[in-house]
């Protein structure tokens, strides 16, 4: 059989590689840029304003250096830490796998859709009375509070994701015999949904962050506690402090998924 | 006009009522021929006359309202490792590999690592795609993507080589040199191949019998022996009748 394959090019993918690093240089520049205009503004707002409205750059940098150094940072994010990865952890799984169900099976999403529609608009923070009630103040009430965010973005991704997925790919499988619902999901579905599962787990991550200050907000402490009990006391270069660790684990956290994404869907 | 008795497959007087928005629709009408082993055969008709429809019963991916498929005196009522099938958009999985395209199918089969490992090899090297084994779909062109498909659908080793339009969205150029290919590979493995077009050039150039559909409702006007040489071109006067014989009854 003749191999040539004149006239039926490959698009090849790495003669971009250089410009690519161009454009990455650059945009680092830009937002480095950015970053600095910001504090500069910052710096310039907060000689107008009394140190508890707004403290300098220089003070917030001060007292971020002084709660890293006494060990109450590492022990605000270590306690944190304790119910964000559970509570990430768990939600996701569980709104990957719920989402996957009912995505899938048009009895389950019938039967469930009510009962979806009635929890699905409910803030994480209206279950605090919930949390407290069935896991106590502690970092499983935390964690509940955390996972049940984790659990919509999760859910919604996965269902999106498998609502999406192409019914001729689902033939094919067909016609090689695969069949039922666990065969043609796991060889299939899920392969198929990944990018929309794994933007949401990753929206999730983020969304898990913020929702650690609300978690904290009945008294489990962390960061989220520290930031309340600064606010209460007026010690705005602590909440700031504190805003910034937050992001900070965010950009850790993110950028670190994002590389697994890369990875995960090198295909795409 | 039943050929069909003892051929490998034998389509019998199958229909395909859908209920749609207006009332119901025939799509296909007592749809009834055999196919030989060894033979090409081509189901030639224009758009709408239910060959998709009738290539999915074959398949398996759809019931028939009435009639049956028998393959091998088995009847078709879902998808058998006896048949390869080819879709008309490739429909590689686009999170595989050429290999683990090609490999696809072998999960179900009981073949052991080596041997899966050896057949892929043999079918990626067969349809020409050495050195694109561990390229994903993203990067091949709609030749290669069927190329792929194609040796999909070859590893499973069936006697039937079933196709849907498989060469309706590659450019003219690409279309004749697949075409080719694909005699090769029947003629190579001695396969059984019912290839769907609406293409009549494409299925006077390949088949030894062309199987003739029309619309309204979707039936069989003609069954038409190819007696032709091949290579076939073309530009030859007798290549020419039977174009202009299938052209009239579309």
């Amino acid at each position: 059989m003749a191999t040539d394959l004149q006239g039926d090019h490959a698009q090849t993918t790495d003669d971009t590689g250089r410009a690519r690093i161009d454009v990455d240089l650059r945009r680092l520049l830009l937002g480095f840029g950015g970053l600095l205009g910001f504090v500069g503004l910052w710096w310039v707002a907060s000689l107008f304003q009394p140190e508890f409205v707004l403290p300098s750059p220089a003070v917030v940098a001060a007292t971020f250096i002084a709660e890293a150094a006494s060990g109450e940072m590492a022990t605000a994010l270590g306690q944190s830490i304790l119910h964000w990865v559970p509570g990430t952890i768990i939600g996701t799984l569980l709104g990957i796998v719920t989402g996957v169900a009912l995505g899938w099976s048009r009895l389950l999403d019938d039967i469930t859709a009510p009962v979806v529609r009635t929890l699905r608009p409910v803030p994480p923070l209206a279950l605090i009375g919930f949390a407290i009630a069935w896991f106590g103040i502690n970092n499983a009430g935390a964690a509940f509070i955390i996972a049940v965010g984790a659990f919509w973005i999760n859910f919604y991704a996965s269902y999106g994701g498998v609502e999406g997925v192409s019914e001729d790919l689902l033939d094919v499988a067909r016609s090689f015999g695969l069949k039922g619902d666990l065969e043609l999901v796991r060889s299939v579905v899920i392969p198929a949904a990944s990018p929309e599962i794994l933007t949401g787990i990753r929206t999730g991550i983020g969304r898990c962050w913020m929702l650690v200050v609300a978690s904290e907000i009945f008294g489990v402490p962390g960061i989220g506690r520290r930031i309340l009990r600064a606010s209460n006391n007026l010690q705005v270069d602590v909440v700031i402090t504190y805003i910034l660790v937050l992001s900070l684990m965010f950009l850790l956290v993110d950028t670190a998924f994002r590389a697994v994404q890369r990875w995960v869907l090198a295909w795409r | 006009m039943s050929h069909a008795d003892g051929s490998m497959v034998q389509i019998e007087g199958v229909s395909k009522r859908y209920d749609g928005d207006q009332g119901p629709v025939q799509a296909l009408e007592d749809v009834d021929f055999g196919v030989e082993t060894g033979e090409f055969v081509c189901i030639v008709g224009p758009s709408g006359c239910g060959k998709t429809t009738l290539f999915r019963i074959l398949a398996g991916l759809e019931p028939a309202t009435a009639g049956e498929v028998l393959l091998d005196g088995q009847r078709v009522t879902e998808p058998t490792p006896e048949m390869g099938i080819v879709f008309q958009e490739y429909h590689l999985f686009p999170w595989q590999t050429v290999r683990e395209n090609v490999a696809f199918g072998l999960q179900k089969a009981e073949v052991s690592a080596a041997e899966r490992d050896r057949r892929v090899d043999h079918l990626i090297d067969l349809v020409g795609l050495d050195g694109f084994a561990d390229s994903y779909p993203k990067s091949l062109s709609g030749g290669m993507k069927q190329r792929v498909a194609l040796a999909r659908a070859l590893a499973i080793d069936p006697a039937l080589l079933l196709m849907d339009e498989p060469f309706g969205a590659v450019d003219a150029q690409t279309r004749e040199m697949l075409q080719g290919e694909l005699l090769d590979i029947w003629q190579e493995t001695g396969k059984t191949v019912l290839f769907v077009t609406h293409d009549v050039e494409e299925a006077v150039k390949l088949a030894d019998r062309i199987v003739v559909m029309g619309k309204d409702p979707g039936s069989i006007r003609q069954v038409i022996d190819v007696d032709l040489d091949r290579p076939r071109s073309r530009t030859d006067a007798s290549f020419g009748r039977y174009y202009e014989r299938v052209r009239e009854l579309i």
